[in-house]
């Protein structure tokens, strides 16, 4: 089975990024991939704070980190390496990628590449969509609508919305449903994936004192989002397996 | 010496509230499990309100001390005859949903009474399935049991039906208020109706004199009282405005509802899977 690279990105901030690749990597896990994460928000690391264990901080914009992450993916026992990319850096990133010939591999065959793409709800999001679109030709290209934070969300004009789409025609829409606010809140300070918050699992590994009310919003969100994921396909199309031809 | 207005009305010492360290035996040593009694029906005027209230004076007779929750925001009945023992939830805030379900599956030896108002129906029973209720309050060595009074109707049938089914590691016992009168033709009839011939979990709520149905809408008269309390036919006391017959009906009345409650729930504790050991506390 090929390499596969799984970009998490948005061009702008505060649309929940790392909170959709924590949910990607939760989903892996639950599936039994072996996975490891990278963490561009350098040299803070959110990510790294919730899935310690398996993600390592980058600088996305040196060499060296660069390096660290592709020429690792042939050699890994790792199956799937997620990057969640900061916020501003998608595009460059993308560029980046090109420019070490990371997508002439993925075109020969060497590696299979996703792209979660997080919009927020305004045209400039939009516009975002337009300016990635060329790398994400031929990929599988996942366009991430996250209602985490607020419900009135994605009011785009119909019009507008389709001729941005267009060239998009293999995207596949991907909506991450709201989460109770003090539920999520209380999983941002245990700092724990989701999955250790509905097991009532501390970072240290001892049992949790969670709230079960709290769990209980946690575990049918997670239940929501495993659904969507299934969904789509999602590791189906990473693993280039038939059922993604559909 | 009392410790609220429901206990100055009464006449009889109130137990102490449990310590939570304290255990539950059978004589054989294994823990017992205490109850988390759910009063739930469909519909609003089912007397559902009242049957919470005779559970609470079963456990608080049976040497429990009942921790009673209220769901009704607004009208708060229930809180108005145990001042001192009832919460009242608003469902509609995650703080309360916490306060109630986290306080219901803690691990203590104290029943708790939950009587869950129509107006919330549908949003106590998604967040209790949501939490996986039934499970997380067995390991912490309560019991949950959902006493759910059907209605003459046909969609409160098939209401419980489905409340059995997603609740079905849980138990569920079907009460019928006799008060409510005959049960529909078409009820009968119905699917929901029939899926409850063969259950087990049952019990009625006999007919009872509506004057003294009348009398004990008030909150302020002690179920515990009428029992306790010896039968006399000197009338000076607080008796209700009513006869002596009235007083024994009312009474046999009790005894009957609580022979019943008491057999439901050992039924429930007997069916349920062997709880943890205390000493294993979360």
């Amino acid at each position: 089975m090929k390499p596969v690279v799984l970009m998490v990105g948005a061009d702008k901030g505060g649309v929940g990024k790392t909170t959709v690749t924590r949910t990607v990597l939760d989903y892996l896990a639950a599936k039994n991939v072996l996975v490891r994460a990278f963490d561009a928000e350098h040299p803070r690391g959110t990510l790294q704070r919730f899935h310690p264990d398996v993600t390592e901080v980058v600088d996305i914009t040196t060499a060296a980190d660069q390096m660290k992450m592709i020429d690792t993916l042939a050699t890994s026992e790792v199956k799937v390496s997620v990057i969640d990319i900061s916020a501003g850096l998608l595009a460059e990133t993308l560029k980046a990628f090109t420019d070490v010939g990371f997508f002439d591999l993925v075109h020969e065959g060497e590696f299979n590449f996703g792209l979660m793409h997080v919009v927020g709800s305004s045209v400039a999001s939009l516009d975002e969509i337009a300016e990635v679109l060329p790398y994400a030709k031929g990929k599988h290209y996942f366009i991430v609508k996250n209602f985490i934070n607020d419900t009135s969300f994605f009011e785009w004009n119909p019009t507008v919305y389709r001729s941005y789409f267009r060239g998009a025609a293999d995207a596949v829409e991907v909506t991450i449903p709201k989460l109770n606010e003090m539920a999520y809140e209380q999983v941002e300070i245990t700092g724990v994936p989701f999955a250790d918050f509905v097991a009532n699992r501390q970072a240290n590994g001892q049992a949790g004192n969670n709230s079960l009310v709290l769990r209980g919003y946690v575990r049918t969100w997670l239940r929501h989002i495993t659904d969507e994921y299934d969904r789509v396909g999602l590791l189906d199309r990473l693993y280039d397996r038939t059922a993604a031809a559909a | 010496m009392t410790v609220s207005a429901f206990w100055t009305a009464s006449t009889i010492e109130p137990p102490p509230r449990p310590n939570p360290a304290d255990r539950f035996e059978t004589p054989n040593g294994a823990a017992r499990p205490s109850f988390a009694a759910i009063v739930a029906s469909l519909h609003g005027r089912t007397g559902k309100t009242l049957f919470a209230r005779v559970l609470a004076d079963y456990f608080l007779l049976s040497g429990q001390r009942p921790l009673v929750f209220d769901t009704d925001f607004t009208e708060q009945t229930l809180r108005a005859s145990f001042p001192f023992d009832t919460v009242v939830a608003d469902l509609s805030e995650t703080r309360d949903q916490m306060m109630l379900f986290d306080t219901i599956a803690a691990r203590s030896p104290e029943a708790r009474v939950v009587d869950v108002s129509h107006y919330v129906f549908r949003k106590f029973f998604k967040v209790m399935q949501d939490c996986d209720f039934v499970s997380e309050a067995r390991a912490r060595g309560v019991e949950p049991v959902i006493f759910y009074i059907a209605d003459r109707n046909v969609d409160a049938y098939e209401e419980g039906r489905l409340l059995r089914e997603r609740f079905a590691d849980g138990a569920l016992v079907l009460v019928e208020n006799v008060f409510l009168g005959a049960i529909k033709e078409r009820t009968l009839r119905s699917a929901g109706y029939r899926a409850f011939e063969s259950h087990d979990l049952c019990m009625t709520l006999p007919l009872l004199d509506p004057a003294v149905a009348e009398a004990i809408q008030d909150a302020a008269v002690s179920l515990s009282d009428i029992i306790t309390q010896p039968l006399s036919r000197s009338d000076d006391d607080a008796s209700l405005g009513l006869t002596f017959e009235q007083r024994a009906e009312m009474r046999s009345w009790l005894m009957k509802v609580f022979r019943d409650i008491h057999r439901v729930t050992r039924a429930a504790e007997s069916r349920a899977p062997r709880c943890a050991p205390v000493n294993s506390l979360i």
